[in-house]
């Protein structure tokens, strides 16, 4: 075993041990998890239970909290009490008219900390609005000096908490998934060119085999997360059906190359299929479910991997986990086609 | 012989462990949402790595099993 001819699988191995142990140990930025109680009405003071994740808030004196109305009115918390490093007791004077025509206004929380930045919960109270004309009118307190965390951590996302981290291994085998079926795809026109050229079609077979065990692996990862936090393995969802029916078209590949005893048949048969699979997972994948809403993070109407979505801490780890699965696939396809080799070597053995 | 033994043992193994990363997630939610909806879900992260090795290494032993069946027929001409 030489290294010149396999560097890549040491790389492989090495940029996965790195995903692992940068994908497990990184931590994720503070965030605030729940405040209570999430429903207030203007015309009193108001005092909320916060709790928060991975935050210091005894160790920042200069703690400040606002309610965000909307993108140019906020207000100022009144007293913060600081229980623990994650527990906060927050103030507003509510007894005021809100800046809002809604009966029941959503409110945002920002929390801002020189030691952790700032963190913000989006619609975390609701504010029934009495419409009280005695209530002295609404004074607008700006964001001034906001802090952002700039060490290496993982965004803290809702819904999503530690999770985030899956993005290393459920979303990096199905874009792995992706480069493997194209090459699949590639060698299959290739065979069909050239129907003499067995090797295409053995490769074409292997690397749409691995990207098989890719789909299977990314559909049951997905299942697992969901039953974590949506709590159901598989939900009626666009995304997660377009995914199986995928995965189920590529099942077909082989179900037709296996039961078509025409040797040749199958084989071109098979190829052509292939392709069919591989132009109907782009729709499937990649199209249909942003069309529509999803509950699968980064869908409903966003692509996931731009702006907010995707920060460059998570690049750091995202990218070599790519790279890494793409290698273990292609290293799996090879094995898968040499042993294609061997028994193509066995059959003309046999006919001498 | 052994090997195979062996390989039929390993495979019933990871499959009882796949079985178990899903029924610790069944039983977990059974005796209450404190586990399953434990703040941060690292244990989630777990299972999805369990899940991606298991499903790997079940790829391994299908190619181990095809390399041994052509072993055997090298060996017996």
């Amino acid at each position: 075993m030489s290294i010149k001819n396999n560097w890549w699988k040491i790389l492989a191995a090495v940029m996965m041990i790195y995903v692992i142990i940068a994908g497990f140990l990184i931590p994720l930025k503070p965030g605030i998890l729940t405040v209570s109680p999430t429903y207030i009405k203007n015309g009193e003071n108001t005092s909320i239970k916060v709790q928060a994740y991975n935050a210091n808030y005894d160790k920042e004196p200069n703690l400040r909290a606002w309610l965000k109305f909307d993108s140019t009115h906020y207000l100022a918390s009144s007293q913060i009490e600081v229980l623990d490093h994650n527990n906060l007791n927050i103030s507003f004077n509510l007894n005021t008219q809100i800046p809002t025509t809604d009966t029941i206004a959503p409110v945002s929380l920002i929390i801002d900390s020189s030691v952790d930045g700032y963190s913000l919960l989006p619609g975390a109270i609701s504010i029934k609005n009495t419409f009280d004309p005695s209530l002295p009118a609404f004074t607008n307190s700006a964001l001034s000096d906001m802090h952002a965390w700039t060490g290496i951590k993982f965004p803290f996302r809702n819904i999503l908490y530690e999770t985030i981290r899956n993005t290393f291994f459920h979303v990096a085998i199905w874009m792995a998934l992706f480069l493997l079926s194209t090459i699949a795809a590639i060698y299959s026109i290739l065979f069909l060119r050239d129907p003499t050229k067995l090797a295409y079609e053995h490769r074409a077979y292997s690397f749409t085999a691995v990207s098989l065990l890719y789909g299977m692996i990314g559909l049951a990862t997905g299942a697992v997360w969901a039953r974590f936090t949506w709590g159901a393995y598989w939900t009626n969802d666009v995304r997660l059906n377009m995914a199986a029916v995928s995965v189920m078209i590529y099942f077909a590949y082989f179900i037709l190359r296996g039961t078509i005893t025409d040797q040749d048949k199958s084989k071109r048969f098979a190829a052509a299929f292939n392709i069919f699979a591989y132009v109907a997972m782009i729709p499937l994948l990649l199209v249909i479910p942003r069309l529509t809403d999803s509950l699968h993070p980064g869908v409903g109407g966003n692509p996931a991997f731009s702006g907010e979505d995707l920060d460059n801490t998570l690049r750091m780890v995202f990218y070599p986990a790519i790279i890494s699965m793409i290698l273990l696939g292609v290293w799996m396809a090879q094995i898968r086609t040499r042993i294609f080799k061997i028994e193509e070597r066995r059959l003309l053995e046999q006919e001498l | 012989m052994t090997l195979e033994f062996s390989i039929g043992r390993m495979k019933r193994r990871a499959l009882s462990l796949l079985l178990f990363v899903f029924s610790f997630t069944q039983i977990q939610a059974q005796s209450g949402d404190d586990f399953i909806r434990s703040t941060g879900k690292i244990y989630a992260v777990v299972a999805v790595v369990l899940v991606l090795f298991l499903g790997i290494l079940w790829y391994l032993f299908r190619l181990d099993k095809k390399i041994k069946h052509l072993e055997n027929h090298y060996n017996n001409e």
